[in-house]
């Protein structure tokens, strides 16, 4: 009776293991560190939810939204070199193909720190919260700042960078194959922004340069999606119909410059 | 069937009328009812005086000590009083020495003593939080809401942002984020109290001040936050830029 007991003991409060054959470097959004995140928002249940669900679901949730802790291993010479890279991506001479590692005999992606093709969603968030800072700004120059506009401009901001993520995702569904992970798209959603900022900047400190500028930056990140696009159809979509391909990269380069004159002209308004 | 306890006569000090004729009106009691108040008892109990009845022996001095010990101390001993209870500040969880400790070593812009805000608390903030609202009352902006959602929007971006850089071995917990948060925004309080000084309109002037007191906020925030939790030394750089972009935020409602 008591070895019973002591066989069962421990058990219950146990989460149970979740049984992932490869974790990665950095482990899977449910053991890394990452995890800890996911666990502490849920509260108490946290540990009850994700401690007993099934593997299946498990592995549709890392499917569909992968680890965030990889996308945050940056460090200062990084972010310098990409923001170089999405800002003037005609002049990086290498190629831009992700470099990948087998990991456990699942081919993975090296993590951004050794490779400047890896998303990372650091310079996405830094960017979309430095786009806020200088609209604020721009508002108050021009004497229309409340703080109902800076939240107004935070959601014109989000509504933009979700638009974003859906042309790239329509785009990729189309040619059919939407296996990209989530948090990539979202990534390189977000590198608008940083184009953004710098337009924005200008517009701060002499109002006509924003006219040199602002075409300049949707060409540049017209440029720097549509290469990447290009990459990633490449190892995801399996046949490959050329003349698609480059319309689709075509009209995902054009669509940036109304996308993006719209997120640029900081006004009250919702349009206009 | 006899009674087995015995219940004590309770009589009424008549006030000189007949007991028949008042029987329909109520008589408050002169005296209040006393309960048989044992000579030596086992149980110490306290007996419950209103008023300036006569203190028996166990009952501490001052008559309304009685009531409020009984009442915090119900059937317990007699020797709790109103001097003995713990301090309401204390009780809190305010401690203005500590406070003050915390306040001034951000006041020093080069030089941050890192060892007292081991501890984190949220009075501290909470107080400058105040502190703030009231200088923009001043200024003729009611941001009472405003200021404390960014300060609450902030801190949750600066614990997930430190978090995620940290990887596996950051250990920034979302309170003593939001107390770091809150204790550096000393410098932003003081700006808003030296811009109602400084003459309305976006001159340059407000921007240069705004623009030291958003460095040195930036810099206690990010030396704090380094220091205090593990895993962030070499992202320092980066982790600088988030909190830059927070009180550049909060110094955007100071300057418009």
């Amino acid at each position: 009776m008591a070895e019973m007991y002591n066989n069962m003991g421990p058990q219950p409060g146990m989460p149970r293991p979740p049984g992932n054959p490869d974790p990665g470097p950095f482990g899977n959004p449910f053991t890394g560190a990452g995890s800890g995140f996911i666990r502490g928002g849920l509260g108490a249940y946290g540990e009850r939810i994700l401690g007993s669900s099934s593997e299946y679901v498990q592995s549709n949730i890392s499917r569909y939204f992968s680890d965030p802790q990889y996308y945050f291993q940056v460090n200062d010479q990084y972010v310098r070199n990409k923001l170089k890279v999405v800002l003037f991506p005609f002049l990086h001479r290498g190629h831009w193909t992700r470099i990948s590692e087998p990991v456990g005999g699942r081919l993975s992606y090296k993590p951004p720190i050794y490779d400047i093709n890896a998303p990372d969603l650091y310079i996405p968030f830094m960017a979309f919260g430095t786009y806020v800072v200088l609209a604020g700004l721009s508002l108050g120059l021009n004497g229309k700042f409340t703080p109902e506009a800076l939240n107004w401009l935070f959601v014109k901001g989000l509504v933009g960078w979700f638009l974003q993520v859906m042309l790239l995702k329509v785009t990729l569904l189309s040619l059919g194959s939407g296996e990209a992970p989530l948090l990539d798209i979202v990534a390189y959603g977000g590198y608008a922004y940083a184009g953004l900022c710098l337009a924005s900047f200008a517009k701060i400190i002499w109002g006509y340069s924003y006219y040199a500028l602002m075409p300049w930056t949707c060409l540049c990140t017209g440029i720097f999606l549509v290469k990447t696009m290009k990459r990633v159809l490449f190892a995801e979509v399996r046949s490959y119909d050329s003349s698609k391909h480059h319309y689709l990269l075509l009209f995902l380069a054009l669509v940036q410059f109304p996308l993006l004159i719209w997120l640029g002209n900081i006004s009250v308004n919702w349009l206009f | 069937m006899t009674k087995d306890f015995a219940v004590p006569p309770v009589v009424f000090p008549s006030g000189g009328s007949s007991v028949g004729a008042n029987v329909q009106q109520r008589r408050f009691p002169a005296t209040p009812f006393q309960p048989p108040r044992p000579s030596s008892s086992a149980i110490p109990f306290m007996s419950f005086d209103i008023g300036s009845a006569a203190a028996s022996s166990a009952t501490p001095a001052g008559p309304f000590g009685g009531t409020i010990a009984s009442s915090s101390s119900f059937g317990g001993g007699g020797s709790s009083s109103f001097e003995d209870e713990e301090p309401l500040l204390d009780e809190l969880g305010i401690h203005p020495d500590q406070i003050w400790k915390k306040t001034r070593s951000i006041l020093n812009p080069f030089r941050i003593n890192q060892s007292v805000h081991k501890d984190s608390d949220l009075s501290g903030p909470i107080f400058l939080y105040l502190a703030l609202c009231l200088f923009q009352l001043l200024a003729g902006k009611i941001q009472f809401g405003v200021i404390l959602g960014w300060i609450v929007v902030s801190s949750i971006f600066l614990y997930v942002v430190f978090n995620m850089l940290a990887g596996r071995n950051g250990n920034l917990n979302l309170h003593t984020c939001t107390s770091l948060v809150g204790y550096s925004l000393l410098p932003v309080v003081v700006l808003s109290a030296v811009s109602l000084f400084v003459p309305q309109g976006a001159g340059p002037i407000r921007f240069v001040l705004a623009a030291v007191f958003v460095l040195w906020s930036t810099r206690a925030c990010a030396t704090l936050v380094v220091s205090l939790a593990d895993g962030g030394e070499e992202h320092r750089g980066l982790i600088t830029y988030a909190c830059f972009l927070i009180y550049t935020l909060f110094s955007l409602l100071v300057i418009f």
